[in-house]
């Protein structure tokens, strides 16, 4: 176990070092003071039924280094929320800018390839390529967005099996393994380019207690080592162990609480909702 | 090697998709192979056959004359400064006995010096070689029409009824015999000697020669022709024909490939289109199925041109598959097809070769049609952003209940009287069919146009044997015996109807003539018919002026093929005929249409005896039998003969319409076969496109087959649901394929009547087809939608929920 814990200090060391850095005057590019900061930002969707607005001029800041938990109930633009910050996204009006990036002004090509190189995307239904092995799936990234040395890319993404537990597994097809392995392999994904920010939607949503506390385990070795990562969660017990937490309401941040507030923020207004 | 995992998934992807990759390949496939064996075949026989052809020597031209002529006049036209070379033989006209009651017409050919035959030259095969005194080299085609071996005696009926036995020395191959053996006529070679044996004269009746020069074209050899046809008048011989076929080609094989080709290459064009449907089809179903990879894969970094590139490859690895599949097998069956239609046509296919523009071409097509056909789906799928994709949730997709379609198929289901009739399942089926009306309308296309070409072929067919009848019967006879010389008309007729059975027998005159111009030019050959004032065989259609009226002189109805090729004559014009080497004016009374496809003229009879200087005579007759089956005339021709024997009147020749039909049917038979191959060839383009449309449908139903089994679905009923819906898909098409069919038939029956008949065919539109194709078409749904529904109907509750 000891020697586990030290191949993977070793290996986060020498893994992960690629965190976004500040310009001299402390300020990005845009001027922006914080890793992410999204300025009066308003999604709206329109459908059938008419316009839906999603998030109602959200401002938000969250520095290098933060583990941030996104709670809310269904329906609260927790999932756009993030999808802004990765560009899965566009708001409607408002500025996303992270680190040297005004995320919003890119068009598709360029926020694909931004964001292969600078965020990790983990989602609920683990969304691995089913004809792909993990390790090429873990590999797919860094051919995409052609980081590192093609011989270069097993060795990594090997290592980031090993990180996450799933080396003996490296050459099975997803369908092979259980779904919190797929997660884990997912998060070695997210992980390929070795990106500032991880974003998670829900990734323990899918799994059992044990699973979820060794993926947020996971997560918390990956803030340690100088990541940024929001995850978007409805586990309020796991949101506890984030350093921030957001509780977001009908597209409104309500406040930026603790997590013991925001769990007691969210008790309250489901109560009120029941009376 | 390193290989990227992007491309490691399009491999896998083809791998671990077997079935459907293998949909995808046949359907490329098929049309590459059908491209590429109407190619090779094409290239390997008109190439076999112009290297055979012109390894004959064959003539420019070729003169028939009435009477004969010896070697001088031979050696006068090889001294005229305009002819290279020139070689003269005796064609005489046999009866082979081929059975207790069966005659054949036989040619026997006799040549000067079979040693050194210098022009279209024959090929010794197997036996003897010169043609031994008494005995006959057979044409290798023929051997199967005298129902005899090499060695056997055949027995042969001189005109005066005398039978001669000759032996059958060997065989022989003869490139232009083909013609003769498709007329149902037999065909040999024999020595000058046996000529006396077979009471015949030891000169000649036929002159062939070669231009000199390099080259000489069409025209240029026609001019030469007119000048030694005027040489052999002036020498006191009657030409009979004039012969000038395009140099270089052979007068019957080139045109029969060409015709050959241009169906099968516009089939093998509409079966790479309907592949191209099918590439549409299932490149838009693996992109809509893959539409969640397609937005991991962007949500990691791949751009849209990365995720574009990745199909490409894959659909140009569907097309590289099909080309292992579609090149060899083509190349294999060209090879066949190429030596079943050569040995069909007498001549020999020599060399094999997958000839490189054909295998360019087939790459081509085999990587670019499929490329250009997924462009359109790949640039629609590709470009679906992450959020999208990975929003995609839900029962199924494909939207029902907005469209115009939808509606109707509502307001009729809702309808009292078919809500009771109707199951839920079966309403279930019937409204999927409508659910993805994109995928719908190209599976529909792929199998309306295969139905639609299906009973096309069968309207085609219909509409030659249609013409071939409406030919036949505007000559009304059933036998017709042609005299080696002429006879008193009164003793033919007399005689004639002393046979029971004969009911009406008429004398006509025949000649074949060539109209003379104002200009001094003549034209091409044309029939002239005398038949007798107020004749009952001829039923010709008048569509200007009149029919003959009996007391007619130099009076002439003329066909509208005669007016087509001579368009300054009309009705009331005069026209000038070469008649017995005299320049006949006749009066033009009326245009007639129907009949055989050439130059046809009719005058009354008297007239034509009086020009010809046969009054009273005649040499052909044309009877009427009480029963007109082929067994009943065959029985009179041979009563006819006896009889005519029996009193010293020598017959040349004996025809029976049904047989004479029979045979210009099995040459159409060609046709069909081919246009069948290829309908079937596109039916199997559509039953792949069907069931690969039931595949995907199933596919994306997975999640609906769930909630089904979930409330009860039986494992037959969730089969059922998908196999009436391609049968419900499979009968739509039949309803458009037979409307489609309509024109389509007409055009094409236009076409195949102009390449092989020089007239279009008279339309006839065959419900037989029709009804045929619904039940192919039935069964082809539901053998094509099994599978799916199969699988269908074997995933489980668990296997559905697990569907991600």
């Amino acid at each position: 176990m000891v020697n586990g814990e030290l191949l993977m200090i070793k290996s986060l060391k020498q893994w992960f070092s690629r965190n976004q850095k500040v310009t001299d005057n402390g300020h990005y590019r845009y001027g922006n003071e914080h890793l992410i900061e999204l300025r009066k930002v308003v999604k709206i969707y329109e459908g059938a039924a008419g316009k839906f607005p999603a998030l109602k001029g959200i401002d938000l800041q969250v520095d290098t280094g933060e583990f941030v938990a996104v709670i809310g109930k269904s329906g609260s633009g927790k999932s756009t929320l993030i999808n802004m910050i990765t560009g899965i996204d566009r708001p409607t009006s408002g500025e996303v800018l992270v680190g040297d990036t005004a995320v919003h002004t890119l068009n598709e090509g360029q926020i694909a390839e931004w964001r292969g190189r600078n965020v990790g995307v983990v989602f609920q239904f683990f969304q691995l390529l089913p004809t792909l092995t993990l390790l090429e799936n873990v590999m797919l990234p860094m051919d995409f967005c052609n980081m590192y040395r093609m011989r270069e890319r097993e060795e990594r993404a090997m290592h980031l099996l090993e990180l996450v537990g799933l080396a003996d597994h490296a050459h099975k097809l997803p369908t092979a393994v259980s779904g919190g392995q797929q997660q884990r392999a997912a998060i070695a994904r997210a992980m390929a380019n070795d990106p500032p920010i991880i974003v998670a939607d829900e990734p323990t949503g899918n799994l059992d207690s044990a699973t979820s506390e060794s993926i947020f385990s996971l997560f918390e070795d990956l803030v340690r080592r100088g990541k940024t990562i929001l995850m978007v969660t409805h586990d309020l017990d796991l949101a506890r162990r984030a350093s921030r937490t957001i509780l977001l309401v009908d597209g409104e941040v309500v406040d930026q609480l603790t997590a013991d507030e925001a769990h007691a923020r969210l008790m309250a207004e489901e109560a009120s909702h029941a009376h | 090697m390193r290989i990227r995992p992007r491309w490691k998934k399009v491999w896998r992807d083809l791998w671990l998709n077997k079935s459907r990759t293998l949909v995808v390949v046949l359907s490329i496939a098929v049309g590459v192979f059908a491209i590429g064996m109407i190619m090779t075949s094409y290239t390997i026989l008109s190439g076999d056959l112009r290297t055979a052809y012109l390894a004959t020597n064959p003539a420019h031209a070729t003169i028939f004359t009435f009477d004969s002529f010896g070697e001088e006049l031979v050696t006068a036209i090889e001294r005229m400064p305009e002819v290279k070379e020139a070689e003269a033989r005796r064609r005489v006209l046999l009866r082979a006995v081929t059975g207790p009651e069966d005659t054949r017409l036989l040619w026997a050919v006799a040549l000067p010096d079979y040693d050194d035959i210098k022009i279209d030259k024959i090929r010794p095969l197997e036996g003897d070689w010169p043609p031994p005194e008494h005995e006959i080299l057979v044409e290798r085609s023929a051997l199967g029409l005298l129902k005899a071996q090499v060695g056997d005696v055949l027995p042969v009926k001189l005109p005066d009824g005398k039978i001669r036995q000759m032996r059958i020395a060997g065989l022989v191959h003869d490139l232009n015999a083909a013609m003769f053996v498709f007329d149902g006529v037999s065909y040999g070679f024999i020595h000058t000697d046996t000529l006396e044996w077979l009471d015949q004269s030891r000169d000649f009746n036929e002159l062939r020669f070669v231009v000199e020069g390099e080259n000489p074209s069409r025209d240029y050899i026609q001019q030469v022709a007119n000048k030694v046809r005027d040489k052999v008048e002036r020498g006191g011989h009657s030409v009979y024909f004039t012969f000038v076929p395009e140099p270089g080609k052979h007068l019957f094989l080139d045109p029969i490939l060409v015709s050959i080709s241009v169906i099968m290459g516009a089939m093998g064009a509409m079966a790479l289109v309907l592949s191209g449907f099918l590439v549409v089809n299932t490149v838009a179903a693996l992109l809509a199925q893959q539409t969640r990879q397609i937005g991991m894969m962007k949500a990691v970094g791949a751009r849209t041109r990365q995720v574009m590139e990745l199909y490409l490859a894959t659909v140009v690895l569907y097309g590289l598959l099909a080309l292992l599949i579609a090149v060899p097998l083509g190349a294999v069956t060209a090879f066949y097809f190429s030596r079943f239609i050569a040995g069909l046509l007498n001549f020999d296919v020599t060399s094999y070769r997958l000839p490189p523009n054909v295998l360019a071409t087939e790459i081509l097509v085999g990587v670019l049609v499929p490329v250009v056909a997924a462009l359109g789906p790949i640039f629609a799928g590709t470009r679906v952003t992450v959020r999208e994709a990975i929003s995609a949730y839900g029962l199924g997709k494909g939207r029902f209940g907005t469209s115009m379609i939808d509606r109707f198929l509502l307001v009729i289901q809702h309808s009292a009287a078919l809500r009771r009739r109707l199951s839920r399942p079966l309403l279930l089926s019937l409204r999927n069919t409508f659910r993805r009306k994109l995928r719908l309308t190209l599976t529909l296309l792929t199998l309306v146009l295969g139905g639609a070409i299906f009973i096309t072929v069968f309207s085609v067919r219909a509409s030659m044997m249609g013409t071939l009848r409406s030919w036949l019967d505007y000559f009304q006879y059933d036998v017709a015996v042609q005299f080696e010389r002429d006879y008193r008309v009164e003793r033919i007729l007399q005689e004639t109807m002393k046979i029971p059975g004969i009911d009406t027998a008429e004398v006509w005159g025949f000649y074949n003539t060539r109209r003379e111009r104002p200009d001094g030019s003549h034209s091409d050959n044309i029939m002239l018919f005398a038949p007798p004032p107020n004749t009952k065989l001829v039923k010709p259609t008048i569509i200007k002026g009149r029919w003959l009226l009996p007391e007619d002189e130099a009076a002439v109805v003329v066909n509208s093929i005669v007016l087509r090729d001579e368009p300054d004559l009309d009705v009331g014009q005069q026209i000038v005929l070469k008649i017995e080497g005299k320049e006949r004016p006749f009066t033009i009374v009326g245009v007639a249409t129907g009949g055989m496809p050439m130059g046809t003229i009719f005058a009354n009879y008297p007239y034509f005896a009086r020009v010809s200087h046969n009054v009273g005579r005649g040499q052909y007759v044309f009877a009427t039998t009480k029963i007109h089956t082929l067994a009943f005339q065959s029985e009179i021709v041979r009563a006819l003969e006896e009889h005519f024997e029996y009193i010293g009147m020598d017959v040349a020749a004996t025809a029976k319409v049904e047989e004479e039909m029979g045979e210009v049917e099995a040459l159409f038979q060609v046709v069909i076969v081919l246009l069948l191959l290829m309908a079937v060839l596109l039916a199997v383009i559509g039953g792949l496109g069907l069931m690969g449309t039931m595949s995907i449908n199933v596919l994306e139903r997975t999640r609906e087959i769930g909630v089904m089994r979930a409330i009860g679905a039986s494992n037959r009923a969730v089969r059922r649901v998908f196999i009436v819906e391609g049968i419900i898909i499979g009968v739509l098409s039949w309803l458009a394929g037979a409307v489609l069919a309509f024109p389509l038939s007409y055009y094409l029956s236009d076409v195949i009547g102009k390449q092989f008949l020089n007239a279009p065919l008279d339309h006839t539109f065959s419900l037989p087809g029709v009804v045929i194709w619904l039940a192919v078409v039935i069964v082809l749904s539901a053998v094509a939608s099994f599978l799916p529904a199969w699988n269908a109907s074997r995933l489980t509750v668990r296997e559905v929920l697990a569907y991600e």
